[in-house]
């Protein structure tokens, strides 16, 4: 391939980088959830806007914060485990069962994400991407398979409307 | 003539924008400081390390 060939195919992804990750995100899941080998995994990510008015000086920040997002086909739960980029560790889970949601829905607008509504109070919004480039936010892990899989389970089997 | 006025332009513009970073990260300073006040009895969230790879290696032996 050419030069220019090379320029316009866009960034290529390091499937070693990435299937190492996907190992990763299995030990963590798997040290904090039992029975974890009965979930499937993608990573996905949370994101979290605020708006900041400091007299001359205004504009947005946004807080992203990594997650390993599992689902049990079977039991019809997704669980939620808190990283970090680099797989270094993770927190508690937090478990979304399908019969003790009170909705879950994919939104399209403003952006792609997977909301669950486990309670009137509080909600969470997923967002997943086959592969995200920047590794100093986003877990390096290509996941298309898995992606697909999780939205046809999402919009199947979970999803409440 | 010209090139001077585009230059001062220029340098108002970066003084400007470093002082705007500055303001930014002291008023943020402070409210993080006063955060911390009121919110200084959470308990942090647990948090589970990546087991090392010789600790992988002996569970798989077993």
């Amino acid at each position: 391939m050419g030069f220019f060939g090379k320029l316009f195919k866009g960034p290529e992804i390091d499937m070693e980088k990435s299937d190492a990750n996907a190992k990763k995100m299995r030990l963590l899941f798997n040290q904090v959830v039992e029975n974890g080998d009965t979930y499937q995994l993608i990573f996905g990510y949370t994101e979290d806007v605020s708006w900041f008015n400091y007299g001359f000086v205004h504009g947005s920040k946004t807080k992203i914060g990594n997650l390993i997002v599992g689902w049990n086909e079977e039991t019809k739960t997704i669980v939620v485990v808190p990283t970090v980029p680099d797989l270094s560790g993770c927190g508690d889970p937090v478990y979304y069962r399908r019969s003790e949601i009170m909705k879950a829905y994919r939104n399209k607008y403003p952006t792609d994400a997977f909301i669950i509504y486990p309670d009137k109070k509080a909600y969470i919004g997923i967002n997943a991407y086959d592969w995200l480039e920047d590794e100093k936010l986003y877990v390096y892990v290509s996941q298309e398979k898995e992606l697909a899989a999780f939205t046809e389970f999402f919009m199947n089997q979970y999803a409440t409307k | 003539m010209f090139w001077k006025e585009i230059g001062g332009i220029l340098i108002f513009l970066l003084v400007f924008v470093i002082f705007a970073n500055i303001w930014f990260h002291f008023v943020e300073s402070i409210l993080t400081a006063i955060k911390k006040i009121f919110c200084c009895h959470k308990e942090p969230p647990a948090w589970h390390p990546l087991p090392k790879e010789d600790t992988r290696e002996d569970e798989e032996d077993i």
